[in-house]
């Protein structure tokens, strides 16, 4: 597998990123949570920054900090989590694969969990939200089987994978419009399935995606080094006394629980498991324990750009998020595609 | 009905030269008029099928009234409502189905298809912009302008992808394809939500279909459709020659130059003109293509027509098809055509042999 050294170690840092990775890290999480603060007070009635901070401390006496903890704290706390979902999702696809193009989106996990999700919640109406997530956990993991055993001919190459995933990822989003016309769903909520979105999210999503985040998240920050070696290959790998198949497995397990989390509350966003660990990467280097945070917090400002831009181009309008990151992140994968090519 | 007469006549005539000179492409005779004959006896019932169905029962001895005259109300609905409905369903089928074939032989790749390309998305993306920014804007204007969208669209999906090395793998030209066409759809959508909030015009540009036909999409379809049908099976002969591969078909004399930049421009043309009155039916120039290589061989003298043929009764079942799905409302066909359509773009995408990367 020659891309095993894409992935690994044909990688440069930038010389801050190598002197003092640390700092680098820390002004990034402060970046994301100034842009938090910010987005908290975009909206379609704007509010001013002094009742934001009220807000947040717990002061919701007057009406504008109401608005901020009822509709915009869910939204920045759901980007959050979500945007740390699929990007490490992605980071661990990428690892273990060994495949700069997996990313959850492109291997077909998110349109087969959306897919699941959405087929539950209109077979059986009035369930509680709450069962979406195993649902579309078994949907994303189907979609991921299947993508794997139809790529698989003598060996799977990345760009046949990719393929093939979007192939069964057509498949699947053939199917969510079909239950989409069958059953009509007012617009808004189409458009979270089609393309994804954190509109309209209240508290109770952003409760049944943290559980997922909060475990298995620093679960994979501490196997760090496992996919480290994993990314030497199969032989070293094995050589290091590394049980190669079943790591692989427990971790691909863990990054597609993570997108199924992720997709079952804000719907299909693409790109952005994609996107988030080639940045980490470019500017944190190879190392796991490094790119993997780092992708997380690549992957929380992706979303919340996204989410703000949607928010704040046309105020009474709400564009989805995933449509943003589809935008953003459609030509950035023509040019990894180009750049894989040479 | 166009279509089906003027490629009936040109089906039998070159196959017996096509197997003479040729012996690589395997062209049956008696195989090609089963097919032919088979896929004529399929739209003529469809047709029947389509006109008939509805909220209201109509007996089809009304027909030839509605034709002449359409004085009851029976032979009005038939004629202002169903007619077009079937008609325009043929139309746009067998111009993306011939697209299809003619990118097919262009690109010298299996997986080239007008939406893997990105050319429909182009278009559509070009169309639903016109009308957002000049919303009374509809007919022929918005044709030339989806031509505009197509022919960008496709020409950057082929310059990306080739800006790797020398050829192109049809892996990687789809993969650019699709994301291209990702990124169009995305952005139509993100015009269609600043545009209005409907359901139907979301699907429509999104899915395709000809459940809002009218005979005004018809006239405006029709001479672009004839024009790329004619001039594709005028290219029957240089195509064939192309799929020998390149050096060969130089070596035989041939402009491939020319060949390719011909069919490309067909290619637009009837993407374009059956996209902007029917939004992009997926998959239509993909599978049909595909399937009629299955049957009757490779050589394009008779895989063009009868890919119209096909194309046509396609749409044509899609559209009944989608009728089904939630009785009294309007569905649009292009659902149906994608259940149909992603399995075997999925079984293309796992037969592509795959050298590169």
């Amino acid at each position: 597998m020659s891309s095993a050294t894409i992935v690994a170690q044909r990688v440069r840092r930038t010389s801050l990123a190598r002197k003092h990775p640390a700092v680098l890290m820390g002004s990034l999480g402060v970046l994301a949570v100034v842009l938090s603060f910010y987005s908290l007070s975009v909206g379609a009635t704007d509010v001013s920054m002094s009742d934001v901070f009220k807000a947040v401390i717990g002061d919701t006496s007057d009406q504008a900090a109401q608005i901020v903890v009822q509709f915009q704290l869910p939204r920045v706390l759901l980007a959050w989590l979500v945007g740390t979902a699929l990007a490490v999702s992605g980071a661990v696809m990428q690892g273990v694969i060994r495949n700069p193009l997996a990313a959850p989106d492109i291997i077909g996990v998110t349109k087969g969990a959306g897919f699941a999700g959405m087929l539950l919640l209109l077979a059986i109406p009035g369930l509680p939200v709450v069962a979406v997530v195993p649902a579309a956990f078994v949907g994303g993991l189907a979609a991921a089987g299947l993508v794997y055993l139809l790529a698989y001919r003598r060996g799977a190459t990345p760009v046949r994978i990719a393929l093939v995933g979007i192939a069964v990822s057509a498949a699947f989003e053939a199917g969510i419009r079909f239950l989409l016309v069958r059953n009509p769903l007012d617009v808004s909520a189409a458009l979270i399935w089609l393309t994804g979105s954190l509109f309209g999210r209240s508290m109770s999503s952003v409760l049944e995606i943290l559980p997922w985040v909060a475990v298995l998240v620093p679960l994979i920050v501490v196997w760090a080094r496992k996919l480290d070696v994993l990314g030497l290959g199969d032989d070293l790998a094995a050589g290091l006394g590394e049980p190669v198949e079943r790591t692989r497995r427990t971790l691909l397990f863990f990054a597609v629980a993570l997108a199924a989390a992720a997709v079952a509350v804000s719907g299909t966003i693409g790109f952005v498991g994609l996107i988030a660990p080639h940045m980490a990467r470019r500017v944190f280097g190879g190392r796991h324990l490094a790119s993997v945070p780092a992708s997380a917090l690549f992957g929380v400002l992706l979303l919340l750009t996204a989410d703000m831009l949607g928010r704040g181009l046309a105020p009474p309008l709400e564009i989805p998020a995933g449509l943003v990151t589809a935008v953003v992140g459609g030509p950035y994968f023509l040019y990894l595609l180009v750049k894989t090519g040479k | 009905m166009a279509v089906s007469a003027s490629s009936v006549g040109t089906v039998p005539k070159p196959s017996v030269d096509a197997t003479h000179k040729r012996p690589k492409i395997v062209t049956n005779k008696q195989r090609v008029t089963w097919v032919a004959l088979v896929l004529l006896v399929l739209l003529v019932a469809g047709a029947v099928w389509g006109l008939s169905i509805g909220s209201q029962h109509i007996p089809l001895t009304q027909l030839p009234g509605a034709i002449v005259k359409a004085d009851t109300p029976g032979e009005l609905i038939l004629q202002s409502i169903r007619l077009p409905r079937v008609v325009l369903a043929l139309c746009v089928g067998a111009a993306l189905a011939v697209a299809g074939a003619l990118m097919q032989a262009v690109a010298a790749n299996p997986l080239a298809a007008p939406e893997i390309m990105g050319v429909n998305a182009g278009a559509v993306f070009v169309v639903v912009l016109a009308i957002t920014v000049v919303p009374s804007l509809s007919g022929a204007p918005t044709i030339l302008l989806a031509f505009g969208g197509a022919a960008a669209a496709g020409v950057s999906v082929m310059l990306l992808a080739g800006s790797g090395r020398g050829r192109v793998s049809p892996v990687r030209l789809a993969l650019a394809g699709v994301t291209a066409s990702s990124l169009l759809i995305s952005l139509t959508q993100v015009l269609i939500i600043f545009d209005e909030n409907s359901t139907d015009s979301v699907l429509f540009w999104l899915v395709g279909g000809v459940n809002f036909a009218s005979w005004h999409d018809v006239r405006n379809l029709l001479p672009w459709l004839v024009l790329g049908l004619l001039g594709a099976f005028a290219m029957a002969r240089p195509l064939n020659l192309l799929a020998l591969g390149e050096d060969m078909a130089r070596g035989l004399g041939q402009n491939v130059e020319r060949t390719r930049i011909i069919g490309s421009a067909l290619v637009i043309v009837l993407c374009g003109a059956a996209v902007s009155v029917a939004g992009p039916v997926a998959f239509i120039g993909l599978i049909v293509p595909h399937i009629m290589r299955r049957l009757v061989g490779s050589s394009y003298t008779v895989l063009l027509p009868l890919s119209a043929l096909g194309g046509g009764a396609l749409v044509l079942y899609a559209d009944i098809l989608s009728r089904y799905i939630k009785p009294p409302f309007e569905v649009p066909a292009g659902v149906v055509t994608a259940l149909l359509g992603a399995p075997i773009f999925v079984y293309l995408a796992r037969r592509q042999k795959v050298t590169t990367s």
